[in-house]
């Protein structure tokens, strides 16, 4: 009786000692860069660390809103991303849709075509693709990034929608247009109530994944900066061979802070994404 | 009756399917059979060099240092890693696995350090590695008083500075993919192996490690791939130092194609780079297909 009592506290105690242990590894160093964000850049090189500053201060924020145009990147970071998240949304639902409900020899070429460009890393297009974006005018231009961001989230958001709309019994359809639907309507009114879950599940991971990408603004792009480059252009302080680390860690937690937050409340929704995509684009 | 109506109607589904086609088109089809092309040519936009030279760049590539050493340490990385991911993974995945109460906290952070971009933690790793102000040496110091050790200026330090970045990052994404494998197992399976008197170990592997072998297995080709074409973590962290010994071959490709403007030699490395890719994916395709159909 007593031994089993034991047992179980043991038992809970060792789950609890991984769950500590696994959530220290991941937050402390979180909150170590936040730490160092509020820390005066004088208090900052102390050994050994202090993990509460006796000073603390925003000034390293102020700076980032003054000096390094921290709004701007912002809005061009939602700029971007919302109009990819509209336009990609978009023509993927068509796409998906074209590819769920018709079969041809052609389609299939075409979707292994989309599947099979998920292999061909970001390295391997991206000298030609830079030399045709500037032929072409599209280079450091919105116009241009929106369109490579698209590109990035299509694979995946394809294989998750085709495989919805699949699973939608296209008796319903026949159903509409026996009533006399036409193509446009059924998609209004059918197709897209029915797809609302898995479109809230590729926005939120495609908003997870545009906001991550680094290679498309670093090589694509030079005047309009967004928040993921933002870190890597900070000013350099005394000389070219020292980094401002109390900027760093603050343009860090600023793109930490809101990911966090996203993260706690869309959690099932992520979850969901990644287990269904199984594979990320 | 379906199908009939389908291939009336196929030019619809043509139409709804071509933007998608012109976008990845244009952005991932075109250039690769452009960087294919150049790889036959010596394109060195500095010295104003244009010419054909068929396949010398890819005997180049065997007889160059600097590629050599990026092809052991990506090597290095992707294996290191792998191997790391497989276990630390399946470990991870069953603790977010146990009944208890803080499980969807656990659940919840652990999607975080997949939801950071990587040059971010590139960029905080730099700082959290170095031997007077870091976190890293700050931490082992409470333990091992006196500890000194700058662990990006030595070869390998900062390599499996580089490599644990990347489990940090990475690994609980992978630990929730091998979580979703591990809730297809039901129940009844470890009861009546604990009636038949198996204990926990006995029935981890015998039970669950053949059952996830597949989602494992599968898995590891994207995460393989992605490794493979890692560039992020090393402009960020380590820039490629000391030397070259963590440039991984996707950064030294940028690097040929946009620093050292030798178009020609990089393409040949990013083609390199693709048909190992290929290669690999089909392997894996194989070694799954044959052990699990």
């Amino acid at each position: 009786m007593i031994f089993n009592k034991i047992k179980k506290i043991l038992n809970s105690g060792l789950k609890w000692i991984l769950a500590l242990t696994v959530s220290f590894i991941i937050l402390f160093p979180l909150y170590w860069i936040f730490i160092s964000s509020i820390t005066p850049a004088g208090e900052l090189f102390k050994q050994p660390i202090d993990y509460l500053p006796d000073n603390p201060t925003i000034s390293n924020y102020i700076y980032l809103i003054y000096n390094v145009g921290l709004i701007e990147k912002v809005v061009s970071t939602l700029i971007i991303i919302g109009t990819t998240l509209i336009i990609g949304t978009i023509i993927c639902v068509m796409a998906s849709y074209g590819f769920a409900r018709y079969k041809s020899k052609g389609l299939s070429i075409a979707f292994m075509l989309i599947l099979f460009s998920m292999l061909i890393p970001n390295v391997v297009t991206a000298r030609p693709l830079y030399d045709f974006m500037r032929r072409v005018g599209l280079y450091d231009t919105y116009t241009g990034l929106i369109i490579l961001y698209i590109s990035k989230i299509i694979p995946f958001t394809i294989l998750i929608l085709r495989n919805f709309i699949s699973e939608i019994p296209i008796s319903i359809e026949e159903a509409a247009a026996i009533d006399g639907a036409t193509f446009l309507q059924k998609i209004y009114h059918i197709i897209l109530p029915l797809l609302k879950p898995a479109i809230a599940i590729v926005a939120i991971t495609n908003f997870i994944t545009c906001l991550n990408e680094f290679f498309i603004p670093l090589f694509y792009a030079n005047n309009i900066q967004v928040l993921s480059t933002a870190i890597t252009q900070l000013p350099l302080k005394d000389n070219m061979y020292s980094v401002p680390w109390d900027l760093v860690s603050s343009m860090g937690w600023i793109i930490i802070l809101p990911i966090i937050i996203f993260v706690a409340i869309f959690e099932k929704q992520i979850m969901d994404g990644i287990m269904a995509g199984g594979v990320k684009a | 009756m379906h199908t009939k109506r389908s291939l009336n109607r196929l030019w619809i589904a043509w139409i709804l399917v071509i933007p998608v086609l012109l976008v990845r088109g244009f952005t991932i089809i075109y250039p690769i059979f452009e960087t294919f092309r150049i790889s036959f040519y010596d394109v060195r936009l500095l010295r104003g060099i244009n010419e054909f030279v068929g396949i010398k760049n890819y005997i180049d590539v065997f007889q160059d240092p600097k590629v050599l050493t990026s092809l052991k340490f990506t090597v290095i990385f992707v294996v290191a890693s792998m191997a790391l991911h497989i276990i630390l993974g399946v470990a991870l995945a069953l603790i977010l696995n146990m009944k208890f109460m803080a499980k969807k906290f656990l659940r919840t952070i652990v999607l975080i350090p997949w939801a950071m971009p990587m040059v971010v933690i590139g960029m905080a790793a730099k700082w959290g590695f170095n031997n007077d102000y870091g976190l890293v040496n700050n931490f082992i110091r409470l333990f091992v008083p006196n500890f000194e050790l700058s662990w990006l200026i030595h070869t390998n330090t900062a390599r499996a500075a580089v490599v644990a970045m990347d489990i940090w990052k990475d690994l609980p994404f992978f630990a929730i993919l091998v979580l979703a494998a591990l809730q297809f197992i039901p129940e009844e399976i470890y009861e009546a192996a604990r009636v038949d008197g198996a204990g926990a170990i006995q029935a981890f592997f015998k039970i669950t490690l053949p059952l996830i072998m597949k989602s494992i297995l599968v898995l590891s080709i994207p995460f393989t791939m992605w490794r493979l074409a890692s560039f992020d973590i090393v402009y960020a962290m380590t820039s490629g130092g000391p030397g070259d010994d963590t440039s991984l071959i996707a950064y030294r490709i940028t690097t040929e194609a946009f620093t050292n403007l030798n178009l020609g030699y990089g393409s040949t490395l990013a083609i390199i780079l693709f048909f190992v890719m290929v290669i690999l994916s089909l392997i894996n395709i194989f070694i799954v297909n044959k052990k699990f159909n």
